[in-house]
C-alpha cells in the first residue's frame, strides 16, 4: 500500500502549512507511539490509535487493536477511506481526498482542537492535585516538632543547668531538667535525686570521687590506699563499679564477676597477697581461714593444713559441760546445760556476748574459799586482791572468831584473841597473827594451785623477793573466728548448734570446732543457681568496702581483739 | 530487563551490610560484660551510640543527596536502597545501645521518634513497592494531563451536544460540565472520592428524565449519557491516580518531620548525657 499523508498545521500568522509524506508500507499505523507512520502526538490519543489496510482502497481500523481508550466520537470498528470522507480521532480529523495517481490512497490529518483551545473550565477546577499544592506543610511541621523538642528537652533545662541568658526562674516547671533523667537512682540516693548537681557537680565532666565521699566519708579501701597493691585500684572512680540510674535496689552487680575477674589469679595482682584464687563458692572456694589470738596481734589458720588448738588458757571441757545426765551444781542436784546456758546472743542477734565468768560460771563455780565456815568468796579476775582478803578473812578469824568457826578453820582448840578474858600477851598476840598467816598463805596456795582458781586457769607459781605468788595466764577466749566474714546467725536459727559446731565430746578447752566449708555446702551453692541450694555470690558473705581487708598485714579484726585481751576472766 | 526493586539493589548488597552490622552489635551485646548492667555507658554502649548517630545523619543525609541531581556519590538508588536497609539495622543498633532501659525521658524520646521514624519508613517502602504498579495499571498508557485534556474534551462535546436537548437535562448536564472538580481537598485527594460529584449526579438523574424522550431527542440524550459516561470513568481513573499520589506522598509527611524531630532528640540526648556525665 502507498498513501500520502498531508498533516496540516497552522502557523502563528494563521496560513496553512502542509506537510506531505508518503508512506508505502503493508499497513499504515495511526497513534501517539513514535513508531507510528502516522503519528499523532497529542496526549488524548493512543499509543497505538488505529491501523489503515488495503482492502481494494484504504480502509481505518481500530477495533482490532482492542483499544478500550478509544477517543473516536463513535466507537468504529472500521471506516472506508473514500475520498470525502472525514473522521475524528480525538482532536485529530482525518480526511481522505482525492488520490492521486500511484497510490492507494491519500489523507489529509489536521488537529482542529490542540490542548490549549480545550475548555480551561473543567482544568480550572482540577488545580490542586496533590498534597504538595494543597499547601499541606511538611518542612514546617518538621521545623515546629524540632523546635518543641529543642526548646522544650534542651534549651530550657540547659538554660538553668548552665546558668544561659535564658535562664528560667527556678520552679518553673517546663525548665526541669527532669527529663535529662536516664532512670531511677537507687533507693537511699532519692534524696537527692531532683538534684543532680549533688553529684553532677561539673558540666560535661564525670561524677568525682568526692562528690560520693561527701557522705560516704567513712567507706573503707579494699586494699588500704599506702599499701603496692592499691595501685591496682589508682585511677580509678567509684563509679566505674557502682553505676546509679539503673534501678532502685543497688548500684553495683551481684555476681562475682568483678570480684573473680583479679581473685581468680589474686597474685598476679597483688604480689603478697595471702588470699588463694577463688572463682565459685561452689566449686573452687578455698578452705576457710580462721582468725585466733596470738602474741600480741592475731594469726589466721587455713583450716585442713594441720590441727588448729586454741591456746585460750582456760581449762574448759564442753563433754563435761554438756552430759546428758547433767552436771553437779553446788546447791541443787544437777543441772543440765545447753549451748545457751553460755552463749547468749549478742543485741544485734548475729552473734554471740562473750562468756564472762559472773554470769555464766559463777553459779556453779562458787569461789568461796573457807566453805566450812563462811560462804564469802574471793574477788574474780584479781588475784592480789584475792589474796589480801583471804589473809584478813583469817586475821579476823584469829581475832574475833568464834570458838566452832575458829576450830574449823584453824583446825587446833580455841576462839578469836580478843574474845578470850584479859589483856593478851604479846606472845598471844604474835601466835595468832602466825596463825592466821600461815592459814592465809595455806589456803592461798592452795585455792591458785588446787581448787578454785586451777579449776578453769592455768596457774604459775612465782616464788619472788616478796615471797609466794602466782601468775593467772590471760584469758584469750577467741569470740570471731571469722572477724571478716558477713555470717549471721540470726539467719541461720532454724539449724542447730551442733549441725555446725560438734562439740559434745570435746573434752579440751584447744579443741576448736568452727564449721568447714563442706559443712557450708551442704546448703550454699556458687553463682549459678543449682536444685535445693542457695545462690551465693562473693558479696552474700565478703565485703569490698572493709575498713581494713583481711589481704592487709596489719589487720586486726575487732572483735577478736575483744575478746583477747583483758585480765584473766575479768569478763 | 527485568525491573530490581531497591530492596534487590545490587544484589542484596545493603541487606548484607545491614544483617552483618546487626550481628556484629548483637553479639558483641551477647560477649559485652558490663559493670552493672547493660547501657549506653558503657564502652560497647558508646560504641553502639555513636554507631547508631553516625547512621542517624547519613540516613537524614539522604535528604540531601536525593535532591543533588548532579552528585556522582553513587546512584539515589542505591542510596535508597541502604537507607532502607540501615534504617533498619539502626532498630537493633539503637535497642542495644538503650540496653533495654526505658522511661519518661528525653533519651527514651529520641528511641521513640527513632522507631516511629522507621516504622513510618518501613510503610513507605511497602507504599513504594506496591502502589507504583497499581497506579501503572490504573493510568494504562495515558497520563494524568491526558486523562484531563479528554475530560475536558469530552466537556465541550457534552455542551455542544446537550444544547438542543431539554432544559431539565440541560440543567443536570451544566451541573456537570460547571460543577464537576478534581482534588482541592485533602480529603477529596487522600480517597480519591468525591461524594457531592456533579457528574455522578448527572448519571444518576439522566435515565429517569430520559424515558420521557423520543425521536432525536431521545438519540442526543443517549448520546450525551454516553459520553457523560466516559466522563465519569475517566473522572474515576484519575481521581484513583490522586489518591495513589496521595498514597506514595502522605507517609512522607510523618517520615520527615518525625526524621528533623529526631535530630533535635538525639542532639540533646547526646549534649545532656555527657552534661550531666
Amino acid at each position: 500500500m502507498k498513501l500520502l499523508v498531508i498533516s496540516q498545521s497552522r502557523n502563528r500568522a494563521g496560513r496553512t502549512i502542509q506537510v506531505r509524506k508518503e508512506i508505502a508500507t503493508d499497513w499504515v499505523r495511526v497513534g501517539r507511539n513514535a513508531a507510528s507512520e502516522i503519528l499523532l502526538a497529542d496526549p488524548r490519543i493512543a499509543l497505538s490509535q488505529g491501523l489503515i489496510v488495503d482492502r481494494n482502497g484504504p480502509v481505518y481500523t481500530e477495533g482490532e487493536m482492542g483499544t478500550t481508550t478509544s477517543t473516536t466520537r463513535k466507537a468504529v470498528r472500521s471506516v472506508r477511506l473514500s475520498p470525502g470522507t472525514s473522521i475524528e480521532l480525538g482532536p485529530y480529523r482525518l480526511t481522505a481526498i482525492d488520490t492521486p495517481p500511484g497510490f492507494t490512497g491519500a489523507i489529509t490529518v489536521e488537529l482542529v482542537r490542540p490542548p490549549e483551545n480545550v475548555a480551561p473550565e473543567f482544568l480550572s477546577r482540577a488545580k490542586r492535585l496533590t498534597l504538595a499544592s494543597l499547601g499541606i506543610p511538611k518542612r514546617a511541621t518538621a521545623l515546629a516538632l524540632f523546635a518543641l523538642v529543642a526548646v522544650f528537652f534542651f534549651l530550657l533545662p540547659a538554660g538553668r543547668v548552665l546558668d544561659l541568658p535564658w535562664r528560667a526562674p527556678e520552679g518553673v516547671a517546663m525548665a526541669s531538667d527532669r527529663f535529662w533523667n536516664p532512670g531511677p537512682v537507687m533507693l537511699a540516693h532519692q534524696p537527692v535525686e531532683q538534684k543532680c548537681e549533688a553529684c553532677h557537680e561539673v558540666a560535661f565532666r564525670q561524677v568525682r570521687d568526692a562528690a560520693c565521699l561527701e557522705c560516704h566519708q567513712r567507706i573503707g579501701h579494699h586494699v588500704a590506699q599506702d599499701l603496692s597493691p592499691a595501685t591496682l585500684f589508682a585511677g580509678m572512680r567509684c563509679a566505674q563499679c557502682h553505676r546509679d540510674h539503673k534501678g532502685v535496689k543497688s548500684t553495683h552487680r551481684d555476681d562475682d564477676g568483678l570480684c573473680v575477674d583479679c581473685h581468680r589469679d589474686v597474685r598476679s595482682r597483688a604480689n603478697g597477697a595471702q588470699s588463694q584464687n577463688v572463682t565459685d563458692f561452689a566449686k573452687d572456694h578455698p578452705a576457710f581461714r580462721l582468725t585466733l589470738p596470738a602474741g600480741k596481734g592475731v594469726r589466721r589458720v587455713r583450716q585442713g593444713s594441720g590441727p588448729i588448738a586454741e591456746a585460750s588458757n582456760l581449762v574448759f571441757p564442753h563433754a563435761v559441760h554438756l552430759d546428758p545426765a547433767g552436771v553437779r551444781h553446788p546447791e541443787k542436784d544437777k543441772v543440765k546445760l545447753g549451748c545457751e546456758a553460755c552463749h547468749q546472743p549478742d543485741a544485734s542477734k548475729r552473734g554471740f556476748e562473750p562468756v564472762s565468768m559472773a554470769r555464766h560460771c559463777q553459779d556453779c563455780h562458787r569461789l568461796e574459799f573457807e566453805p566450812a565456815v563462811s560462804s564469802r568468796q574471793v574477788p574474780h579476775g584479781r588475784p592480789a586482791e584475792a589474796m589480801t582478803v583471804v589473809r584478813e578473812f583469817y586475821a579476823n578469824l584469829a581475832l574475833n572468831g568464834v570458838r566452832d568457826s575458829f576450830e574449823k578453820a584453824f583446825g587446833v582448840p580455841g576462839e578469836g584473841l580478843l574474845r578470850r578474858p584479859g589483856e593478851p600477851t604479846a606472845a598471844q598476840r604474835q601466835g595468832a597473827l602466825g596463825l592466821a598467816a600461815k592459814k592465809a598463805a595455806h589456803v592461798s596456795e592452795e585455792i591458785f594451785e588446787i581448787r578454785l582458781c586451777r579449776t578453769c586457769h592455768e596457774v604459775q607459781r612465782v616464788e619472788g623477793d616478796k615471797g609466794l605468788d602466782w601468775n593467772v595466764a590471760e584469758v584469750r577466749a577467741n569470740n570471731a573466728w571469722m572477724p571478716s566474714a558477713r555470717f549471721d546467725h540470726k539467719s541461720h536459727a532454724q539449724a542447730k548448734c551442733a549441725d555446725c559446731h560438734d562439740v559434745a565430746k570435746s573434752k579440751r578447752s584447744a579443741d576448736v570446732a568452727m564449721p568447714r566449708i563442706e559443712g557450708c555446702r551442704e546448703c550454699h551453692g556458687g553463682s549459678l543457681p543449682v536444685e535445693k541450694k542457695l545462690t551465693s555470690s562473693c558479696l552474700l558473705c565478703h565485703g569490698f568496702h572493709e575498713q581494713r581487708h583481711p589481704w592487709d598485714p596489719r589487720f586486726r579484726p575487732r572483735a577478736a581483739a575483744r575478746a583477747a585481751t583483758g585480765n584473766a576472766g575479768a569478763n | 530487563m527485568r525491573h530490581q526493586s531497591i530492596l534487590e539493589y545490587a544484589h542484596f548488597r545493603w541487606l548484607k551490610a545491614a544483617l552483618g552490622l546487626s550481628i556484629l552489635a548483637g553479639a558483641a551485646y551477647l560477649w559485652h560484660d558490663p559493670p552493672m548492667k547493660p547501657y549506653g555507658g558503657t564502652w560497647l554502649g558508646y560504641a553502639l551510640g555513636t554507631a547508631g548517630a553516625l547512621i542517624i545523619l547519613w540516613l537524614l543525609w539522604f535528604g540531601v543527596r536525593k535532591r543533588s541531581y548532579l552528585s556522582r556519590a553513587g546512584t539515589v538508588q542505591g542510596w535508597l536502597s541502604a537507607h532502607v536497609y540501615l534504617g533498619t539495622a539502626l532498630l537493633v543498633v539503637a535497642t542495644l545501645h538503650t540496653g533495654f532501659e526505658l522511661g519518661w525521658n528525653l533519651h527514651t524520646l529520641a528511641y521513640v521518634l527513632m522507631v516511629a521514624t522507621v516504622a513510618s519508613g518501613f510503610y513507605g517502602v511497602y507504599i513504594y513497592l506496591s502502589v507504583p504498579g497499581l497506579m501503572t495499571a490504573n493510568r494504562g498508557e495515558e497520563t494524568l494531563d491526558a486523562m484531563l485534556l479528554k475530560i475536558a474534551d469530552l466537556d465541550r462535546e457534552i455542551r455542544e451536544q446537550a444544547l438542543s436537548l431539554p432544559d431539565r437535562i440541560l440543567v443536570v448536564v451544566n451541573a456537570s460540565l460547571d460543577g464537576t472538580r478534581l482534588g482541592g481537598s485533602l480529603a477529596r485527594v487522600v480517597t480519591g472520592r468525591d461524594r457531592g460529584c456533579p457528574t455522578a449526579a448527572a448519571l444518576r438523574a439522566l435515565p429517569e428524565i430520559g424515558k420521557t424522550l423520543s425521536g432525536e431527542a431521545a438519540n442526543l440524550h443517549h448520546e450525551v449519557y454516553t459520553l457523560l459516561l466516559r466522563k465519569s470513568e475517566l473522572l474515576a481513573r484519575a481521581r484513583r491516580d490522586l489518591r495513589f499520589k496521595a498514597r506514595l506522598d502522605l507517609w512522607l509527611y510523618a517520615h520527615v518531620p518525625l526524621s528533623i524531630a529526631l535530630l533535635a532528640a538525639l542532639a540533646a540526648h547526646v549534649v545532656s548525657v555527657f552534661l550531666y556525665w
